[in-house]
């Protein structure tokens, strides 16, 4: 027992951050895709709008795990979590990620809205998460392009299969994945407009929409 | 006495410069309006009235401001009247006004609107009132009516036209609900991504990553997992996965 303030710790200033509402948290997304037979024309069109593009367009290529850590003892939904990690580029943390139930709310609001927390963590993460009891769920690599506007992040993307030993990757369809999306605080709202005016100028290449992948689940069972 | 002379002097001065300048715009604009009537290039002239009014607001900024405030106590009193030509009138006004006559002092020299325009702005302020909250409301949703038609009618025809432009320019689909869905169900769900995964390093997965994926994706999805699993039941799994390999 002390009688000397305790020492500030990394809980306080996160609570502290937390109640300062500083933490960009939350995502703000519209989904989309193109058919591989346009991509060409959707790439050019980015280049002309959007910031980072002096040099070309920065291109990724990722793989991603998804593990799950189910709660033995209640039904609730499993707990997700993404591990991401570059493979172009080696020396970069790996991505520990967690996003939260996509809110759609009403036709008024332009985007989802998902929370979402990122920290980039070292190699061991994966025996981490194992000893955690954390099992994983699925996996998959994305290969694409990455553009910038302002505070908004526009990705252009392959989604692949990982393929067994010596195949070459499969992917997943005929198509790109097109994702616009912006973390912010919570309560800036006003993003979603800028990010639907911006999803208009890429109409009618790629419409970029609210999707529920949830819904979509369970309207085509496969 | 001889500081308020000088800062009516100067107040003076600021307003001639806005009037010259305004009067200098208007010119512009009716010389270009008499000159160019054949080319003129009509979204640019309308420009013209952003330029008058601007200086028209800059000129009224200076008569409210504060700065002016003897201006309002300065009476000015018409001394003579005369049909005579005033050869120094003349050239101050740039012979617009030759003789200070009976029928342009009272233009000249107003402060409130023409008795006309003041009757006919008390009868349309009292048609206002009187107007019922019904008919103003009907009349308000007959409008409405109208330029909703109106931009319907429009919307239409640029539907039309734009459907055509696109179909000439032999557009063809560039994206495919069918294929959002599948990539966005497969990045949010892992539908279509969780194969009967047999234990596989694909390229660039780091060590330890291998090895710990090996027993984990086997067990039934709704199978409870231990928080931590001792390593002595991860081999018994193993054994297992070996016997159904592709259980799912």
């Amino acid at each position: 027992m002390s009688v000397n303030a305790p020492p500030i710790t990394a809980t306080d200033s996160l609570s502290q951050a937390l109640k300062a509402n500083i933490i960009p948290n939350q995502e703000y997304l519209l989904q989309g895709s193109v058919l591989d037979s346009a991509v060409e024309v959707l790439l050019h069109r980015l280049r002309g709008l959007c910031d980072n593009v002096d040099a070309g367009p920065e291109t990724f290529d990722d793989q991603e795990v998804c593990f799950s850590l189910r709660d033995p003892n209640q039904q609730a939904a499993p707990l997700m979590l993404r591990v991401r990690k570059a493979l172009d580029a080696r020396d970069m943390p790996f991505q520990l990620r967690y996003i939260g139930q996509p809110d759609l709310g009403d036709k008024n609001r332009p985007t989802v809205v998902r929370s979402s927390l990122d920290i980039a963590c070292s190699g061991m993460l994966i025996e981490f998460l194992n000893e955690l009891g954390c099992r994983i769920e699925f996996e998959y690599s994305v290969k694409g392009y990455m553009f910038r506007k302002g505070r908004m992040k526009i990705t252009v993307a392959k989604v692949f299969k990982i393929s067994q030993s010596s195949m070459p990757p499969e992917p997943i369809s005929q198509s790109y994945l097109v994702e616009l999306s912006v973390l912010a605080p919570q309560g800036q709202d006003a993003i979603g407009e800028d990010m639907r005016a911006f999803a208009d100028q890429l109409r009618p290449l790629v419409q970029l929409d609210k999707i529920d992948y949830k819904r979509l689940g369970h309207m085509s069972p496969a | 006495m001889q500081r308020e002379e000088k800062q009516l002097e100067a107040t003076l001065h600021a307003i001639l410069n806005r009037v010259n300048d305004l009067k200098t715009a208007i010119q512009a604009l009716i010389t270009k309006l008499e000159t160019e009537y054949e080319t003129i290039n009509w979204p640019t002239f309308l420009d013209n009235y952003a330029i008058l009014s601007g200086h028209l607001t800059g000129l009224s900024k200076i008569l409210q401001a504060e700065l002016a405030p003897s201006l309002r106590s300065v009476v000015v009193l018409p001394l003579q009247l005369g049909c005579e030509r005033d050869e120094e009138l003349a050239r101050l006004t740039e012979g617009r006004v030759p003789a200070c006559t009976h029928d342009l002092v009272p233009d000249l020299l107003r402060t409130k609107p023409e008795p006309q325009a003041e009757q006919r702005l008390q009868q349309l302020n009292h048609k206002a009132n009187t107007l019922s909250y019904d008919a103003a409301q009907k009349q308000v949703a007959q409008f409405t009516k109208v330029v909703s038609h109106v931009w319907e009618i429009i919307s239409k025809g640029r539907e039309d036209w734009e459907g055509e432009s696109m179909r000439s320019a032999g557009m063809q689909p560039t994206h495919s609900i069918a294929d959002t869905h599948a990539l966005v169900t497969a990045v949010g769900t892992g539908k279509g991504l969780r194969p009967g995964m047999p234990p596989m390093v694909p390229q660039g997965v780091p060590p330890g990553m291998g090895p710990a994926r090996g027993p984990t994706p086997q067990m039934g999805p709704a199978q409870p997992t231990m928080p931590k699993a001792p390593s002595a039941i991860k081999t018994n799994i193993k054994a297992a996965n070996q016997i159904h390999p592709y259980q799912r």
